[in-house]
Order: C-alpha cells, then sequence, then structure tokens
C-alpha cells in the first residue's frame, strides 16, 4: 500500500522546501552589518604624526576610499581607479605650480577638476554627501596620504582654500 | 375659674409642652444623622503642593508647541522590516496585475488575427487570475501608504512634497485602470472584439502610466535630481525622470512579464496536477507552456536591461555603484547568479521534457547534454566568487583570500561571458523545441540551417574573444566590452529567430504535438520556476532599496532612525524568504478564487451529454 500525499502538501513542501534552499545559500555568504558612520571628533592640538592612523581610519571606514583606491597594487593597468602607494611624493609633481597639499586637497574637495590620466572621472566629492567628511577628518586623511611615500607636513590648524576661511 | 387657676393651668401647659420636647429629644438621640461636613476640605501643605503641580503640569500641557515624530516604533519586527514586507508583498501583487494583461492581449491578439478561438480562451484563462489580485495589489497598497505614513512621517511628508502633483493623477489612472480591467475581464465574449481588444490596450497603457509614476517616487529616492544640495525642490520635471527611472521603468516591464508569465504557468501546473480529464490536462499543459515560454522569453533580455540600470548607476554615483558591485552588495550577487543558473537550468529542463511529448524528438534530445554541459560549466562560472572565505592556513596556502586559478573566474570578463553563453544557450533549447516534430522544406533549407549556424557560433566566438581579451587590457577599456558582447548576443537571437521563421514555413509535419502527456515533475518544475521568480524579485528588490543604505533619499535625507544600518545579507534573505512564503500563500488564495468560476454554482445541475 502506498501513501498518496495530497497535491497541496506537495506543493506547499516545494515552496517551502525552494526558499528554505535559497535562505540556506544566504547564510553561506559572508555576514556584515554595516552600520551608519560617525562623526570623529579630532582635537585641535593632535600632532601631525597622530593625525596620520586616523587618517588611515577614515579612508578605510568613513571615507570608502578603500572601495576603489588601492595601496601597493602595482602599475594602474587594470586598476578602475588610481592606485595611490607613493601618493605623499607624487603629489607635488602632479600639477605644476601646485603643492601637495594643495594638490591632495582638490583631489578630496573637488575631484573632477584633475583626473589622473588614464583614468575616468567618478570619485565624489569628500566633503558632501553622501559621504560627508568633515575638514578636520579630510586634513586627517591629507596626513595619511602625505605619509605614503612623502613627509605629512599638514597640521589640525591647516586652512585649505576650500575652507571657510582658507587660503 | 379664678384667674390664679387660668396662670398656673398655662404655665403647667408649657411645662408639659417643654417635658414633652425634651423626652422626645432623648428618645430620638440614637437615631442616624448625616456626619458633619465641612463646607472647605481641611488642606496639608503636601495637598496643596500636589494641587500645584497638577496645575503647573496642566498650564505646560496647553503650552506644548505641536512638534512631529520623526520616526514611530513597530511592535516586535521594527519599522523597516514592517514596511520592507509590506512594499515586497504589494509589488509582487502589482507586477502580476501589470504583467498578465500585457500577454492576455497579445495573445487574444494572435487568436483575433488567426481565427483559433484556443487563443482567446487561453487570454480569457489568464485574466480570470486578475480581479482577486487586482483587489490584493490595492490592499498591500493602502498598507504601505499607511505604514509609511505612521512609521515614517517625516520622510513621506518630504516626499509627499516633492511629489504632491503627481498624486491626482495617479489616483485618476488608478480609477481608470480599475474599470478598464473590471469591463475587460467580465466583458468577454459581451463586446465586439474590437472593442474588447481596445479595452485591453488601454488597460496595459494605464497600468504602465501608473507605473511609471510609481517608479519616479522610489528611483528619486536612490538617484536624486531636481533638488539642491539641502533638499529643497527645483524642478519637480528632473526629480520625476532622473538617473534611474527609466532604466528601472524598462527593466519592470521586463521583469514584470516574466516574473507575471512563471506565476501564470504555476497556476496551469497546479490546475495540471489536478486535472481529471486527457482534455484538461492537454489544456493546462499548453497553458503552462505558454506562460514558461513568456516568463523565459522576457527573461533572456532581462540582464541586458540590468546592464543598463547598473550602468546608470554608476553614472550617478560612483561611490553607490561600488558599494553595489564591490562592497557590501557584492555577495549579494553570488547568491543571484545561483538563482539565474537555478533558473535557467530549470526552463531548459522543462523545454527538454517538453521535446518528449513531440513525435520525432530523438533528432534533437541528442544536442540535450551538450546544452547541459554548457549550461552547468556557466553556471559555475557565473557563482564562483573573486575571494572567497577561507581559514587563515587556506589563505596562506593560496597567497591570500583569491584562489590563484578560480579566482580569475570571479571577475567581470568571465562572469559576462559566462552569463551570455547562458542565455545563447537556453536560446538554442528553445530553437530545438520550436523544430521538433516538423520538417523545413523549402529550398534553401541547407542554406538557412548554415546561416543560423554561422550566426550562432560567430555570436559565441565574439562573446569569448572579449570575454578573453578583457584581462589584458585596463579596467576602464574592459568595461566597455560588455556591450560588443551583449550587441552580438541580442543580435544573434534576432537574426536566427527570422530565419527560422521563414525556414519552418509550410513545414512537413513529421510528429504530434500530444499535449497533456508530460510526466508531473515537468509541472513541479513550473512551480520552481516561479517560487524562484518570486524570491529573485525580492532579492533584487532588496538591493535597489539597500544600495541607499544610511540615506532615505540618497545624499539629501539621512536616516536617523534606530534601523539606519545595512542588515547581513543572512537577515536580508530571511525576510526574502518569509515575504515569498506570504506570497505564494496568498496567490494560493487567488487561484482557488479564479477556479471557482469553473466550478457549478449552488442548485445548478452539470448538464450531461
Amino acid at each position: 500500500m502506498t501513501l498518496r500525499v495530497p497535491l497541496m502538501v506537495r506543493i506547499a513542501a516545494l515552496v517551502v522546501g525552494t526558499t528554505g534552499l535559497y535562505t540556506y545559500i544566504g547564510q553561506l555568504v559572508p555576514q556584515k552589518q554595516v552600520l551608519p558612520p560617525q562623526v570623529i571628533e579630532l582635537p585641535d592640538d593632535l600632532s601631525t604624526q597622530d593625525m596620520i592612523p586616523v587618517g588611515q581610519q577614515i579612508f578605510q571606514g568613513k571615507g570608502l576610499c578603500s572601495t576603489c583606491h588601492t595601496i601597493g597594487k602595482g602599475s594602474s593597468a587594470g586598476l578602475r581607479f588610481p592606485d595611490l602607494d607613493g601618493i605623499g611624493s607624487r603629489a607635488a609633481t602632479r600639477i605644476a605650480g601646485q603643492s601637495d597639499l594643495e594638490y591632495l586637497g582638490q583631489s578630496l574637495y573637488e575631484p573632477d577638476s584633475f583626473v589622473v590620466p588614464g583614468f575616468n572621472p567618478g570619485m565624489p566629492a569628500m566633503n558632501k554627501p553622501p559621504i560627508e567628511l568633515t575638514d578636520q577628518e579630510i586634513l586627517a586623511v591629507i596626513a595619511y596620504l602625505q605619509s605614503l611615500g612623502g613627509t605629512p607636513s599638514v597640521t589640525m590648524q591647516t586652512k585649505l582654500r576650500w575652507v571657510e576661511g582658507g587660503s | 375659674m379664678t384667674r390664679g387657676k387660668i396662670v398656673l393651668g398655662v404655665l403647667g401647659a408649657l411645662l408639659a409642652l417643654v417635658a414633652t420636647v425634651r423626652v422626645a429629644a432623648w428618645l430620638v438621640r440614637g437615631e442616624y444623622r448625616a456626619p458633619h461636613r465641612a463646607d472647605q476640605a481641611e488642606t496639608t501643605p503636601r495637598d496643596h503642593g500636589l494641587t500645584d503641580e497638577r496645575a503647573a503640569d496642566e498650564k505646560a500641557d496647553q503650552a506644548r508647541p505641536y512638534v512631529p515624530p520623526d520616526y514611530r516604533a513597530f511592535p516586535k519586527i521594527g519599522s523597516r522590516v514592517a514596511v520592507w514586507v509590506l512594499a515586497q508583498l504589494h509589488l509582487l501583487f502589482a507586477a502580476f496585475v501589470l504583467a498578465v494583461p500585457l500577454f492576455a492581449f497579445i495573445i487574444e491578439l494572435i487568436g483575433y488575427f488567426t481565427g483559433d478561438p484556443r487563443y482567446d480562451k487561453l487570454a480569457y484563462e489568464f485574466t480570470k487570475l486578475l480581479s482577486a489580485a487586482f483587489s490584493l495589489t490595492s490592499t498591500f497598497g493602502a498598507f504601505l501608504t499607511f505604514a509609511l505614513i505612521a512609521l515614517y512621517p517625516k520622510f513621506t511628508n518630504y516626499l509627499m512634497e516633492i511629489f504632491s502633483p503627481t498624486f491626482l493623477p495617479y489616483v485618476l489612472l488608478f480609477f481608470f485602470e480599475a474599470g478598464f480591467l473590471y469591463s475587460y475581464y467580465y466583458g468577454w465574449g459581451k463586446f465586439s472584439p474590437r472593442v474588447h481588444l481596445f479595452l485591453g490596450l488601454m488597460l496595459n497603457l494605464v497600468g504602465t502610466a501608473i507605473m511609471f509614476i510609481a517608479n519616479a517616487w522610489l528611483t528619486f529616492m536612490m538617484s536624486p535630481a531636481g533638488v539642491s544640495e539641502k533638499g529643497a525642490l527645483l524642478s519637480l520635471r528632473d526629480a520625476f525622470m532622473n538617473f534611474t527611472w527609466m532604466p528601472i521603468n524598462i527593466h519592470r516591464m521586463i521583469a514584470n512579464v516574466a516574473f507575471g508569465g512563471s506565476i501564470a504557468a504555476a497556476y496551469a501546473a497546479f490546475k495540471y496536477l489536478q486535472a481529471k480529464t486527457d482534455e484538461e490536462r492537454a489544456h493546462y499543459d499548453w497553458m503552462g507552456y505558454i506562460g514558461n515560454f513568456v516568463a523565459i522569453s522576457a527573461f533572456l533580455p532581462l540582464p541586458f536591461a540590468g546592464y543598463w540600470l547598473a550602468s546608470e548607476i554608476y553614472a550617478f554615483s560612483q561611490t553607490m555603484g561600488l558599494t553595489m558591485m564591490g562592497g557590501a552588495f557584492s555577495w549579494l550577487f553570488i547568491i543571484q547568479a545561483a538563482l539565474i543558473g537555478n533558473l535557467f537550468l530549470a526552463a531548459n529542463y522543462y523545454l527538454w521534457l517538453g521535446m518528449g511529448r513531440i513525435e520525432g524528438a530523438g533528432n534533437y534530445q541528442k544536442f540535450i547534454k551538450y546544452l547541459l554541459i554548457a549550461i552547468a560549466l556557466c553556471f559555475a562560472v557565473w557563482a564562483t566568487p573573486r575571494s572567497i572565505l577561507a581559514s587563515v592556513s587556506e589563505v596562506r596556502a593560496m597567497g591570500g583570500s583569491t584562489h590563484p586559478v578560480l579566482g580569475y573566474l570571479g571577475v567581470m570578463s568571465a562572469k559576462n561571458t559566462a552569463v551570455n553563453i547562458l542565455i545563447l544557450s537556453t536560446f538554442m533549447s528553445f530553437l530545438l523545441f520550436r523544430r521538433t516534430g516538423k520538417e523545413a522544406t523549402v529550398a534553401w533549407r541547407r542554406a538557412g540551417n548554415l546561416a543560423q549556424q554561422a550566426i550562432f557560433f560567430g555570436a559565441a566566438a565574439i562573446v569569448i574573444f572579449f570575454g578573453i581579451y578583457g584581462y589584458f587590457v585596463e579596467a576602464r577599456v574592459r568595461i566597455k566590452f560588455s556591450v560588443p558582447q551583449v550587441l552580438s548576443v541580442l543580435a544573434a537571437m534576432v537574426l536566427i529567430t527570422l530565419i527560422d521563421v521563414f525556414l519552418y514555413r509550410g513545414a512537413r509535419q513529421t510528429g504530434q504535438v500530444r499535449w497533456g502527456k508530460l510526466p508531473p515533475i515537468s509541472q513541479y518544475t513550473l512551480i520552481f520556476i516561479a517560487v524562484s521568480f518570486t524570491w529573485l524579485m525580492g532579492l533584487m528588490g532588496y538591493v535597489r532599496a539597500g544600495l541607499r543604505q544610511h540615506w532615505h533619499v540618497f545624499g539629501v535625507m539621512r536616516d536617523e532612525s534606530v534601523d539606519a544600518f545595512t542588515p547581513t545579507l543572512g537577515f536580508a534573505t530571511q525576510v526574502v524568504s518569509v515575504t515569498s512564503l506570504v506570497f505564494f500563500a496568498l496567490i494560493g488564495f487567488v487561484f482557488w478564487i479564479a477556479s471557482l468560476t469553473d466550478t457549478h454554482g449552488h442548485g445548478e445541475t452539470t448538464e450531461t451529454a
């Protein structure tokens, strides 16, 4: 004697089984909960050397810089955005008459004013939504970028020209 | 009587009266008396304090200004999940209600031009599913609106301020849609065919317009335009026709047809499995075949619409694009690959099973194994992640999180190639199915076959060439390679179909199609496809909305609620699954309502032959 499972039960089992399978697949991939970025309060008396690790933290986290930029992945071939290894020394030579500080500031506040040859524009202004870094956070990022092959010179008192009262 | 006696008598009487009063007063002294109550309560300093406090509270209450809340909490599951589930259910039913009239109208049109009544009957059968589904769409739409107003008042108010001019047209169109839908359904066979077709056409036009308006609201949240940096409206036209509006319109229209076709095919499968007679089985087998044909035909160009949407997302915001493909959501596309791979496999399996119902299918069945190998390989490549989860020792052994060999398959060059070959292979399955049981009789049949083969292999060669070449060029060059890949596959499908139509015009029939002779597994495959489509819709709906991350309106209005974080993919898939199950419970109700029209009413008797 064979047991006949009612049609509705068979269909329900198929529906539940299929959704169960896809739910299971969903549990197999990496599970990461992304929290909204928090404003990092930086003290005015932070030294340039202390700004570097803070800038690195912002680079890898709130600033989302590492989503596009690599550091030390070799030549630009195959990359969608410039590799930033050595940017600290390269920044002063990108645009004639522009210091590394000005160049890095421009790259963060007005990224479309100069696009590295071989790449497409696409970087958002860091001080505007959706990333919205504060002026202080941008200074810390500049300190970190200067440290990549160069000598950090930015301080918490530096006033860039994009900041009110800056020159 | 003397005067003295009179005086004594009066005094005696007075004394007797006084004595009587005193005695009476003495007698009633124990009787109940109301307690003495003071006119004013005796107050203590504490009482004074409490009174003052109450007065102060009352005064403060009266002086309190109206401060609208930004958010309200939904019990147990939270506001976000509540709105998420309601929105998804509304969209699933809306997709169904928009899609079914589209292909019902086309099928009716075919019936009108060919004069074959089977098509008319089939179109009516599809339309039967609409009535109850339309009510459920409206119900969930109302639920969603109330939930948004109640749970996200500040955000909803902002959207209403931006888009209020679109509300009246939306409501009017909705009213017209109800009119056209019910007159289309209940007027079947009662109007002249041309009038009825006109109703069907209007139903589709109005439904599409409704979707376009609603899409403007949701795409504005994703890629806002026409507003200042602070969110003030500058141009309603720009806000309406924002970056992702038209790509979403096209993507949704195609996806709706694929989804609607699959649900209609699932209905046919359900009826097939319930069928008692060969005639019923033959009818529902055919209906299931048509529903699946509609679903897969729409599914094939869907990835191309997806490319366009993705490129518009990148054009709007590189940050959002990279979050989608390289950030928090990159692993979601591995889940998507598993789903789409399953859909392709199931769709092909159904077609291959279907070849079995045609006499003389052996000529073409020998090709199935090669198609299966191609599809399985493409599926595997598409589902290969760029970086894999591994233990520390495994990472050391691989020299990084990327596998030294498989890592090459995780990049877009490989994935684009895989999906295009997958589409070509499925298209070939369709072609083989179409040819089964027929023999071309035109004089140029050999040349025609050769031309089709040349186009097919030519397209495959172009796809593979650009796939390999992509590894040797810069990223900015490589991302443009998807265009020739896509165009070659689209062109191949159009050209091969065109040749096939003329090649098999007036073809000799070598075998009959035995409708209703499919094994039950084929019908369960159709239900599996419908569930997979539903789940896929839920997943992709999540990624579209989730890309905004902690923004209600990306870059304009920040999400300040307790839910302003992106949940894990595991959690998201659980919500998608629960929503899908609720949808299937409700669509089962729709099927049941639709099947009631097949049964006899109370007191009616079955007409016997």
